[in-house]
């Protein structure tokens, strides 16, 4: 049973092995070893990246590129350091309206793909210029203003947001005991995962998705919905760029209309969306392996703070361990039986 | 309610932490006020209690990849080496995390954690640092900005004075324009990386001593980055839209404006820019045909007063909240080969690098002569 659960993701077992290995290590060389400070500043650094490799894998599965997601989650953020703050309900409506901000322009992306017959790689880097844009009229200057005891709690522990909120006795009910050391970041991105892309996945809408990465003719003959599933698709990577950006007010309670950042986040969401196993040229994978890729991702760069490595080598010798990591995920390559596959 | 006051106790007890740990404001003077200069007299001064050396002390940089910032990084490293900071320092680490707020965030609680004394970084973004503040301030860490520093009186910061340094920019051109005889016409403003506090500051400074002038003068702006190749391409679109400029003022990619008026054949004007040897060596060559020009430079070497300020700060001595480093103006009257420029270096070097009143004497050139190994 497990061996063949393994056998059939060995992409993602693959890098969860990866990912393990890359954290225990970084784990038993910190000089505070591990700790829930330690664990908590982790979880923190790969929440955003996170979100955005989930919003990149949707795309991806159907054979295309989201270039704007980086770009929704820095306009999703602008709008978020407007709105959470003030009463309960108006950091909640705030929540709500920064979520529809970025599901709508994925929305917009998915209208302009599927009725614009625009390939998605073009139509998304022209709507993300267009997300910047708009986030730069919004803040044109770093700035904002978001709850303080909102953002506490989200970025720290289980217990935190108990004590926070007076919850659960403060966080000190048996019950809570157990989960009370875990990150929220953590519990915030697989909720997002288990709660949307799970129930997302297992739908026709979601199985069309993988359909049409495989084999888009066949699917279309097949009679599933293509211009559902695409629609889906992109709203979808919306909705999770727009989490990364709700995180990231969050994180640094403010708005900044980050462009270099914005595209620093896009390419990095591709990298995440390979190391985690989904192949590029669609069909195979999942959002919850891009996770684990953006975590792989992250935990790359942590070495460089508990090593001692020259700092002007660092970006090369990141860049050599990316490149092992993705060509290990290539070995799938020499299996295939039949070499046409490889120049579809 | 109840859930209403516990969060109302729970802040006000992360205020008196706050309040407990971490420096104490006092009077001054500071330490070495030659090198420590306090950014102006409401300048609050800040005292942490003081550690036994020696200290564990980290470098978070941002974006890495330019000139300027592999100028800076080696310039940290050579100063980590410098005799006189030596003993005191036990533990030197450098990173850059791109321009990425939430790693750069969480490479400098990573430090925290680690349990280092004092992290100097340049700021990725002026604000959303409060999390790290409050944590560095819970563990006595001394987190000092530079360069690119944040909106908030804090932490210790240290930088050039960018306002100021804009209204020289001005003030020199003004000047330049008047003994010309020239009354108005267009000026080229040439702008840095948007969404930052120095192309923000700079840019105020500016235009605030434009407008105060009586002449009537027409300001365009365009957007260079900071960067040569895109400032290059800008003035030049921005001759062909508009023909002719009276005067050019740069943030940075210096090099560029002067590329782009030699292509397009423009007259030489009054020229003001950043501190890069290329632009340097122009006015040289041209300042009798009409480049008249300033170049003052934020310089790498900054790195290094920060971090003395830093070990300063460990120390237990009293330090300016804002330290304000001494602007490097150099015109076309006081440049002067193998001083303040080099004919033989490249382009788009850094010239400024020394600051002798800190006891920073690492000169740039020599920095970017040795090969990593012999920094080392």
């Amino acid at each position: 049973m497990m061996g063949r659960l393994i056998a059939q993701n060995r992409a993602f077992a693959g890098a969860l092995a990866l990912f393990a290995a890359l954290f225990v290590t970084y784990n038993l060389l910190h000089p505070r070893g591990f700790s829930s400070a330690v664990f908590v500043q982790n979880a923190n650094e790969a929440v955003a990246i996170a979100f955005v490799a989930m919003a990149q894998t949707v795309p991806v599965l159907m054979r295309g590129l989201d270039l704007s997601v980086g770009a929704v989650m820095t306009l999703s953020a602008c709008v978020a350091s407007y709105l959470l703050t003030g009463s309960g309900l108006e950091i909640s409506m705030g929540i709500l309206a920064v979520l529809a901000t970025g599901t709508a322009f994925g929305l917009m992306n998915g209208l302009i793909v599927v009725h614009g017959r625009l390939q998605p790689i073009i139509a998304t880097l022209a709507t993300g210029a267009i997300a910047i844009g708009l986030a730069l009229i919004l803040r044109p200057q770093p700035g904002g203003n978001v709850d303080g005891d909102l953002s506490w709690a989200m970025t720290n522990t289980v217990w935190d947001l108990a004590d926070t909120y007076g919850i659960a006795g403060g966080g000190e009910a048996w019950w809570i005991r157990p989960f009370a050391d875990i990150p929220m970041p953590l519990v915030l991105l697989f909720g997002v995962a288990l709660l949307v892309w799970l129930p997302f996945k297992r739908t026709v809408t979601g199985r069309t998705v993988y359909a049409i990465g495989s084999a888009e003719g066949a699917a279309y003959v097949s009679g599933l919905p293509i211009n559902r599933a695409k629609l889906a698709a992109f709203t979808l990577a919306g909705f999770f760029s727009a989490c990364a950006g709700l995180y990231l007010a969050l994180q640094t309670s403010t708005g900044n209309a980050d462009t270099v950042q914005a595209g620093a986040y896009t390419l990095n969401s591709i990298a995440a969306v390979v190391l985690g196993g989904t192949a590029l040229a669609g069909g195979i994978g999942g959002a919850i392996a891009s996770i684990i890729g953006a975590l792989i991702l992250r935990v790359i760069s942590f070495y460089f703070r508990i090593l001692d490595i020259e700092p002007l080598l660092q970006p090369l010798i990141e860049g050599l361990v990316l490149l092992l990591a993705v060509s290990a995920g290539a070995w799938r390559t020499f299996a295939v039986k039949n070499r046409l596959e490889l120049f579809r | 309610m109840k859930h209403k006051l516990a969060a109302v106790a729970l802040l006000t007890s992360l205020l008196s932490t706050a309040a407990w740990a971490g420096p104490e404001i006092v009077s001054g003077p500071g330490a070495e006020p030659e090198c420590f200069a306090p950014w102006s007299a409401d300048t609050k001064y800040m005292q942490w209690p003081a550690k036994e050396g020696p200290y564990k002390i980290a470098i978070v940089n941002g974006f890495v990849g330019n000139t300027w910032r592999i100028q800076m990084i080696k310039t940290a490293k050579a100063y980590a080496e410098d005799p006189a900071i030596k003993d005191k320092i036990a533990e030197f680490k450098v990173v850059s995390t791109g321009t990425d707020a939430p790693a750069q965030l969480g490479a400098i609680e990573d430090f925290i954690n680690q349990g280092y004394d004092a992290i100097v970084t340049i700021a990725v973004a002026p604000d959303g640092f409060d999390r790290v503040i409050r944590l560095a301030d819970k563990n006595n860490v001394v987190l000092v900005p530079f360069d690119n520093v944040l909106d908030t009186d804090a932490v210790m910061q240290v930088n050039e004075d960018q306002l100021a340094m804009g209204r020289t920019w001005a003030e020199f051109v003004l000047k330049e324009l008047k003994a010309a005889g020239v009354t108005g016409g267009k000026v080229l403003e040439v702008r840095g990386l948007p969404g930052n506090s120095v192309d923000r500051d700079r840019s105020q400074g500016i235009n605030e001593v434009f407008a105060a002038d009586g002449g009537n003068w027409e300001m365009i702006s365009v957007v260079g980055n900071w960067d040569d190749g895109t400032t290059q391409k800008v003035v030049a679109d921005a001759i062909a839209v508009h023909g002719q400029f009276v005067a050019v003022v740069a943030q940075g990619g210096s090099n560029g404006v002067v590329q782009a008026l030699k292509d397009a054949g423009h007259p030489w004007v009054p020229i003001a820019g950043e501190s890069e040897n290329g632009f340097r060596k122009a006015i040289a060559e041209y300042r009798d045909a009409g480049l008249k020009g300033i170049s003052i430079g934020q310089s790498p070497g900054l790195v290094a007063i920060a971090m003395k300020a830093a070990i300063s700060a460990l120390e237990g001595n009293p330090m300016p909240q804002l330290i304000s480093v001494p602007l490097p103006v150099a015109d076309y009257t006081t440049l002067e080969d193998g001083k303040n420029f080099w004919s033989d270096l490249p382009d788009n070097f850094f010239t400024v690098n020394e600051f002798p009143p800190c006891g920073v004497n690492i000169s740039g050139p020599a920095i970017m002569a040795k090969d990593e190994s012999d920094v080392n």
